[in-house]
């Protein structure tokens, strides 16, 4: 089983590869051809995805959400599908190809580092057997897949093919990331409470978790102010995207805490 | 004065601070040991948060309490009534901490089946009451990991039973403002040594404690149970569940180590001539954490108020049409 879903998170990863390099293309040369072929693989892929997250379910009799692997599949997908229907409504077409590589790049990660745990089946540990798991780790997701979104809307607008980007979708990209980050620190914290009675504990995925709400935080406060608006908003963004990124790979490999399965 | 209000109370102040308490973070969850978040530097920088929120929200009301009065149930009212209730939420947890810090009680608690623990002599409390432990047991998944660890617990109030709860991980007691959780477990040895004159003794021991027997000066260290023993896998159990029950453990002649061996639950192992030991069974003792903390209840409030305040901030957002020009 994990051999064949494997090769399925290959086909997925190559159309996502593709549909970034048709986007790249599309949006240079501006012919609408490459970018609906963009589009089509996208979703292609998207659906794709979606198969691998019912088969992990399938497989492991619950949501895949609870360990690291199950979680970067599932924010990848919800990072993807986010972008599919945003820009069904907005003008994004100069963004897949940024969204598309980073999903990519994202993806390509479970085959490189956690590929032996696409077949893997474990019993949930204690800890874990708690209601609260599903909104804590849902609301986590999405946060990412929003701040993914945005930081690469943010990259994009440093080009001139970025320009269409308004910096108002990043703010709204970053202002429902950041609820759905305090959702699920608030949520996690009430889950602590219950399961090792205390609903704060320094541990470090709670405080990289913090940091990252920190720096959207202030994002959110000056993003509209003269000495901010621009290219020092921007970089806020992709700065809060690194820490996103640290909070999800850097605490699980270098700074072993509380959050030993995730 | 004014001055020194108008610092403590802006903005800009505060977002300072947080900015330096998430550069402390990151230097405290990297670098540092973790009793950082509890020295006076860290725990001075949450303070000034809270003060500067508390002033900064108290502005904030002030500032926009026009427009709550004039245009009640507007998308800017339910906007501006999210934003303050998320930052009032803050300030409500920020105090719970607070007083967590100043008055909360946390102690560690063993129990074997049987025991009854007062809680007055834990935790300085109100209303005294005992618990005792009927049971602890670990469950098993069918691959032999835990799959959940269960202490039954009766509670007395002068001597009188009027609860019986399952405490499981996820699944504390919660009685008079006293909090109990599954946090850990041990094993206790039982240990049957026969001397020279056939005397029989029985002891319990924890892992890692030290056996003495009469009529022989070698010294027995019993180090470890191993609930699932296979001698590939060394020290460590295959699994948790006890499937082949081991002892490991090490004898001693004055100080110096004659050899290590792991004896079977019921298997009689010589020590010395005529002197013979059997560990004759294993029973888990828990290990609960009971918590006192005044400011839990002030705590989950602000979280449920934050939780609120960000979505109706979120869901009032200012929408701009689809094709405005960028300002």
């Amino acid at each position: 089983m994990g051999s064949m879903l494997a090769m399925v998170v290959y086909v997925v990863l190559f159309a996502y590869l593709l549909s970034a390099i048709l986007y790249f293309l599309g949006s240079k040369t501006g012919k609408e051809n490459i970018l609906k072929l963009a589009l089509i693989l996208a979703i292609l892929g998207c659906v794709l995805h979606l198969a691998i997250l019912v088969m992990r379910t399938v497989l492991t009799g619950m949501l895949p959400l609870t360990n690291g692997m199950d979680y970067l599949l599932c924010f990848t997908w919800i990072t993807v599908l986010m972008y599919l229907l945003l820009t069904s409504r907005y003008q994004l077409k100069s963004a897949g190809g940024i969204v598309m590589l980073m999903s990519a790049i994202l993806l390509s990660l479970v085959l490189v580092l956690m590929t032996g745990q696409l077949g893997s089946v474990a019993p949930l540990m204690p800890a874990l057997k708690s209601p609260w798991l599903t909104v804590h780790v849902v609301t986590a997701a999405i946060s990412y897949s929003a701040f993914t979104l945005a930081a690469g809307l943010a990259v994009m607008q440093f080009f001139p093919a970025g320009r269409s980007i308004k910096d108002d979708y990043v703010y709204l990209l970053v202002a429902g990331g950041f609820a759905l980050l305090s959702l699920s620190i608030v949520l996690g914290a009430i889950w602590a409470e219950q399961a090792w009675g205390r609903y704060w504990s320094w541990d470090p995925k709670e405080t990289w978790a913090l940091i990252t709400w920190i720096i959207y935080a202030v994002y959110l406060h000056v993003h509209r102010t003269r000495e901010w608006r621009g290219n020092a908003a921007r970089w806020m963004v992709i700065g809060g995207f690194v820490l996103v990124l640290f909070t999800f790979f850097g605490v699980n490999y270098l700074l072993p805490g509380l959050h030993s399965y995730a | 004065m004014h001055r020194i209000y108008n610092f403590i109370s802006s903005m800009k102040t505060g977002l300072v601070l947080l900015l330096l308490i998430g550069l402390a973070s990151a230097i405290g969850s990297s670098l540092l040991p973790s009793t950082f978040f509890q020295t006076p530097l860290f725990e001075l920088l949450l303070l000034l948060l809270l003060v500067n929120m508390i002033l900064c929200t108290i502005n904030r009301i002030k500032r926009t309490s026009r427009v709550l009065i004039s245009k009640p149930g507007s998308r800017v009212w339910l906007r501006q009534l999210g934003i303050i209730s998320l930052h009032l939420g803050i300030v409500l947890i920020l105090i719970g901490g607070l007083v967590y810090s100043t008055s909360g009680q946390n102690e560690r608690i063993h129990l074997m089946s049987g025991d009854q623990v007062d809680m007055g002599q834990v935790l300085d409390i109100k209303h005294p009451f005992t618990i005792e432990l009927d049971e602890f047991r670990i469950e098993f998944n069918e691959d032999g990991s835990p799959s959940q660890y269960i202490s039954e617990v009766t509670v007395l109030e002068q001597g009188q039973a009027v609860e019986q709860v399952a405490i499981s991980v996820n699944y504390p007691l919660n009685y008079r403002g006293v909090k109990a959780y599954q946090s850990s477990f041990g094993y206790l040895i039982t240990t049957q040594y026969v001397a020279k004159n056939n005397t029989e003794k029985v002891e319990g021991f924890l892992e890692g404690q030290w056996l003495e027997p009469a009529d022989t000066n070698r010294r027995i260290k019993i180090y470890k149970y191993i609930p699932n023993f296979n001698p590939e896998y060394g020290m460590a159990s295959v699994s948790m569940r006890p499937d082949n029950p081991h002892i490991v453990f090490s004898v001693y002649e004055d100080n110096k180590l004659l050899g290590v061996g792991a004896a079977k639950i019921n298997e009689p192992t010589q020590i010395d001539e005529n002197v013979y030991i059997t560990f004759s069974g294993v029973e888990p003792y828990t290990i609960l954490d009971v918590k006192a903390d005044p400011g839990l209840p002030l705590v989950m409030v602000g979280g449920i108020i934050l939780m609120l305040g960000v979505c109706l901030a979120l869901l009032a957002a200012p929408v701009r049409k689809k094709n405005s020009v960028q300002t």
